[in-house]
């Protein structure tokens, strides 16, 4: 008894520093979860209220710059509707059913908290359960996709980044509507990379790439960013670099769009693959 | 006391927001670390190594990786001093300073205990060897950066 306690006392400080790396890693390999564990809420309260307030002051900076994309989005929409009210009408009585034809509902948010340096990027909005939001919704700035929501509490929510090495996306060339798969390499915060295009597309330089509607988070056709020219060859494949569009460094305002029939198209989905 | 909640501030509203290129990210709070009087014993030293790096990943988003890291320098630290003692530097009074000890031996006690911390630090966020080069490359110029910020404020640090 007494040549374990002297062991244990000369071993103390080895002891406890196992014990402390022990525990770290524990929370590390648990932390895969952690967007959606309860035990953590509190720590993302705190980080919640204390990023908010940190972002208040960064917003004063940015404003110039948000006030120019809002400017140039409206102009965009305002020809938009220019388009559709251009649209012949047709003979028939129309009942304006509101709910009937939309497929996506959309909420604005700002993020309060974001990294680029991480090789696992999240970002923290200041929207959470309370104002609707869900799992699964996705994030796109007024220039391009962002992120995916991952965890939500009351008042807070947080969506895993484009930039994040688990974050995978279908994404499509606008121009020949070949698509394939865009993933972050974990390098540059500019440039994600789309695998699985067949070596017979041809491409070019500033093609644009877009969402191609498969994942049932974002609508087809939003925006992602642009070929670089780059392009890696591998077996059947080839890979292209693509410049985002987003900015990750510096995103203040984001949207979320919930698609409002997608547990319908899932259930669908998954009841045909099951048989 | 007040190092501690002056060098988390700094890490939390200028450091965190310093990214070139994906490449260099200081990591400045080890300074706390570095710090600490001479004769500190060593469990102390592993548990407020432990403390700072729960804070640090708390507002960071990342449980357990700045606290892996951070336990490893704060072990590696008394090994550095024994080390790299020198008589002038082993008063067990004194905290580790540029001042006391020297600017060469205070950079070679600087870099060695902040190179073990951001191996640590990145070898841990990426969970695994592939890009080595890669992750490596962010290791050392990160070491570089962080040993500069940390020389620089220990010069303008107020002394007693």
């Amino acid at each position: 008894m007494r040549s374990l306690l002297n062991f244990l006392l000369r071993y103390k400080n080895l002891i406890i520093f196992f014990i402390l790396e022990a525990v770290a890693l524990v929370m590390i390999s648990s932390s895969h979860d952690y967007h959606q564990s309860v035990a953590y809420g509190v720590a993302r309260s705190i980080n919640g209220f204390v990023s908010k307030r940190i972002e208040k002051g960064h917003a004063y900076f940015n404003l110039r710059e948000v006030n120019k994309e809002l400017v140039t989005e409206n102009l965009m929409l305002r020809r938009r509707i220019e388009n559709l009210a251009a649209v012949p009408q047709t003979g028939l009585t129309s009942i304006n059913d509101t709910l009937s034809g939309i497929r996506y509902n959309y909420l604005n948010a700002v993020v309060i908290n974001n990294s680029v340096n991480k090789q696992k990027n999240f970002i923290t909005l200041d929207k959470g359960a309370r104002h609707g939001v869900t799992t699964g919704m996705g994030v796109a700035s007024s220039k391009g996709v962002v992120g995916v929501v991952v965890g939500v509490s009351r008042n807070y929510s947080v969506a895993m980044s484009l930039l994040n090495t688990s974050f995978k996306l279908s994404a499509s060339i606008a121009r020949n509507d070949y698509f394939g798969s865009l993933a972050w390499d974990g390098r540059n915060h500019r440039y994600a990379q789309l695998s699985e295009i067949p070596h017979h597309v041809a491409v070019a330089e500033g093609d644009t790439i877009v969402t191609s509607g498969f994942s049932a988070i974002y609508p087809p056709g939003l925006m992602i960013g642009t070929l670089t020219g780059d392009q890696k060859r591998g077996g059947d494949f080839v890979t292209l670099k693509v410049l985002l569009s987003a900015d990750f460094k510096k995103l203040t305002d984001v949207y979320l769009i919930g698609n409002l029939s997608r547990n319908e198209r899932e259930n669908l989905e998954k009841e045909v693959t099951n048989e | 006391m007040i190092s501690f909640a002056v060098l988390i501030v700094l890490q939390l509203l200028i450091f965190n927001n310093i990214q070139f290129s994906g490449f260099v990210n200081p990591y400045v709070y080890v300074m706390f670390i570095l710090i600490l009087p001479m004769a500190i014993p060593t469990w102390i030293l592993l548990l407020l190594s432990f403390m700072t790096g729960i804070v640090i990943d708390i507002f960071a988003g990342t449980m357990g990786v700045h606290a892996f890291a951070t336990v490893m320098a704060g072990f590696a630290r008394p090994w550095v001093l024994s080390l790299n003692i020198t008589a002038e530097a082993s008063d067990p009074e004194m905290s580790p300073s540029s001042h006391n000890s020297g600017l060469r031996w205070f950079f070679i006690y600087t870099v060695t205990v902040v190179f073990i911390h951001h191996f640590s630090l990145f070898f841990v966020e990426v969970f695994s060897f592939t890009n080595f080069f890669h992750t490596i490359l962010r290791v050392l110029l990160s070491t570089l950066v962080t040993t500069f910020f940390i020389i620089l404020f220990d010069i303008i640090r107020p002394r007693r």
